[in-house]
């Protein structure tokens, strides 16, 4: 290189092919891989499509079609279910957990029967759950046992099904929330909490005067988290009642799933995964614009 | 609340937690001939190494675990590399226009996957990909980019750009930097970025599920998938035990490496 003075010209400049030469691999396999697929998705979903042939034109037809069906309702249903259940209960838990073994000796002992289950994969709590929710499975003999014969038909009825199905995945997603909080609890600064609790403040208090309003980035996190994880919800529910009986339990990743590669539907299915993304993505700038907005105005 | 009270509170609780795994390790031990359906909470016999051959043998699970041992393994070690690239490039050689390039790049996580799926299973069938571990390898691989590009993106901020500096004063090339000086910085994060991933590929359903079919490409989840549906029924016991196998390396790893996982997830967002 004869150019002797490197200030001369800004690393941008300088660097200008090896940093292209760099970033090109990732950009490449994503814009293959990730966003090619995605534009082929979007433009599907205008189309009347089985994979034989050409995609053929009809505009909005699938998704007029899709908003007529009122089982692809109940599905949008069970996934706003899904979202609520798993806010309030692994959510709820994972805090009270992180709360109670916070500053408690031995803590991190009592943490861990909640930290098994979370590496488990999604089919491997429906293998566990389906085996306790059978008809006179593991629950229903334990119910017995107490007196209790009558007890309803767990992966059957409707929405009980999708109901258990949350405290499923609850069992499997408390012990990631109670980690995170735990980490949360853990870098609250000490002084703040030492003036508060010489003023008295403790329990409830304390809680909702300092650490609620400290945990606050962190709950962000973990309710978005939730949230988007929520609404894509596939692998229990394919693995322990295949969306069934009937539709009553499918949820939309399942619809999706069911139209393109059971029926063959690709222009269908391809309109529920464009909903899909909709809602997601609109659930994720709504609840971020809320966020920052309410952080600003405090 | 006083300790003895929130100790109490927590052991109860953590023993119901603790029922499930309890279950499936009892009556995943029983074997096919004394499990019986209506005798879940009794222990019998010790069948559990009985059962996982046998389990391993059913629905092609053995063929599974070696191949999703390679995908578990050569993605994430690809993912990191590229996403590591991609952060050098934005920070140290600043790239022209870098922060446009790594949204593009992080980009690829926002939407669900469902997005991916159709065109990845129609594309790969006409290109004699689908049901081939190479197929199974490049798509993994790219959807774990996005993720460990954004980390490495943010750690190699941390990182004084007078060490670039120095280096290319000391007459070294990009390439050399890169490998010799950045990468070693980074291998906390490197290391992190591939434990979430390799767990995230090993825990896979749904694309196993789309773009394999036979049993030495289908991964070891979307196996034993199969085998819940098929044997389920008759043999309970076996299907429990495939469920214990599948779960025991991503519960020991993650035991074992639980703040790298959290740090590693609050990260993601």
């Amino acid at each position: 290189m004869t150019d002797k003075t490197p200030t001369a010209k800004t690393p941008g400049q300088r660097y200008r092919w090896s940093a292209r030469g760099f970033i090109a691999p990732g950009v490449f396999l994503v814009a293959v891989l990730l966003y090619l697929p995605l534009l082929w998705t979007t433009f599907l979903s205008f189309t009347d499509y089985n994979g034989l042939g050409d995609p053929e034109w009809i505009g909005i037809e699938n998704y007029v079609e899709m908003f007529d069906d009122p089982q692809f309702i109940g599905s949008v249903l069970n996934t706003l279910l899904w979202v609520g259940g798993t806010l309030l209960v692994p959510v709820g838990i994972g805090l009270g957990v992180a709360l109670l073994t916070w500053n408690l000796k031995g803590g991190v002992w009592l943490r861990l029967p909640f930290l098994i289950p979370y590496a488990l994969s999604g089919i491997g709590v429906a293998v566990i759950w389906s085996f306790i929710l059978g008809s006179n499975g593991a629950l229903d003999q334990a119910l017995a046992a107490f007196g209790i014969a009558d007890t309803p038909r767990w992966l059957v009825d409707s929405p009980l099904n999708t109901v258990v199905m949350i405290l499923a995945t609850s069992w499997q997603a408390v012990g990631v929330n109670a980690l995170l909080f735990t980490i949360g609890l853990q870098s609250i600064p000490k002084e703040p909490l030492e003036a508060a609790k010489l003023d008295g403040a403790t329990g409830f208090r304390l809680f909702r005067s300092i650490l609620w309003p400290m945990l606050r980035p962190l709950t962000v996190v973990v309710i978005g988290l939730s949230i988007v994880a929520s609404l894509k919800t596939f692998d229990i529910v394919q693995g322990m009642t295949k969306g069934g009986p009937g539709r009553s339990s499918e949820t939309l990743a399942l619809t999706m799933y069911r139209e393109t590669f059971v029926n063959s539907e690709y222009g269908l299915g391809s309109a529920i995964a464009v909903f899909l993304t909709i809602v997601t993505l609109a659930a994720a700038i709504l609840y971020l614009r809320q966020q920052l907005s309410s952080k600003n105005e405090g | 609340m006083s300790r003895a009270i929130r100790t109490t509170v927590l052991a109860v609780l953590g023993l119901i937690w603790l029922l499930p795994v309890y279950l499936l390790l009892i009556n995943a031990s029983k074997a096919p001939e004394t499990f019986t359906s209506t005798e879940s909470w009794k222990p019998t016999d010790f069948s559990l190494f009985g059962n996982i051959g046998e389990a391993m043998r059913l629905s092609g699970l053995a063929e599974s675990v070696a191949s999703t041992l390679l995908y578990a393994v050569v993605s994430p070690a690809i993912a990191v590399l590229v996403g590591a690239a991609a952060g050098f490039a934005i920070v140290a050689l600043k790239l022209r226009h870098g922060f446009a390039w790594f949204v593009l790049i992080f980009g690829g996580t926002v939407f669900p996957i469902q997005m991916i799926l159709l065109p990845m299973f129609d594309a790969y069938s006409r290109m004699s990909l689908f049901d081939t571990r190479f197929g199974m390898i490049i798509v993994y691989t790219a959807i774990s980019i996005p993720f460990s590009a954004f980390v490495m993106r943010n750690f190699f901020t941390g990182i004084a750009h007078s060490v670039f500096e120095a280096a290319v004063l000391d007459g070294a090339s990009t390439w050399r930097i890169f490998l010799r000086v950045y990468l070693p910085m980074a291998s906390s994060a490197l290391v992190a970025i591939f434990i979430l991933q390799a767990t995230f590929i090993w825990n896979d359903f749904l694309l196993g599920l789309v773009l394999s079919q036979s049993d030495d490409v289908r991964p070891i989840v979307t196996s034993l998938a199969g085998m819940q549906s098929t044997y389920g029924g008759a043999q309970m016991s076996t299907v429990l035990a495939g469920g214990l196998l599948v779960s025991l390396p991503t519960v020991i790893l993650f035991l074992f490496t639980q703040k790298f996982f959290a740090r590693g997830l609050a990260l993601g967002q």
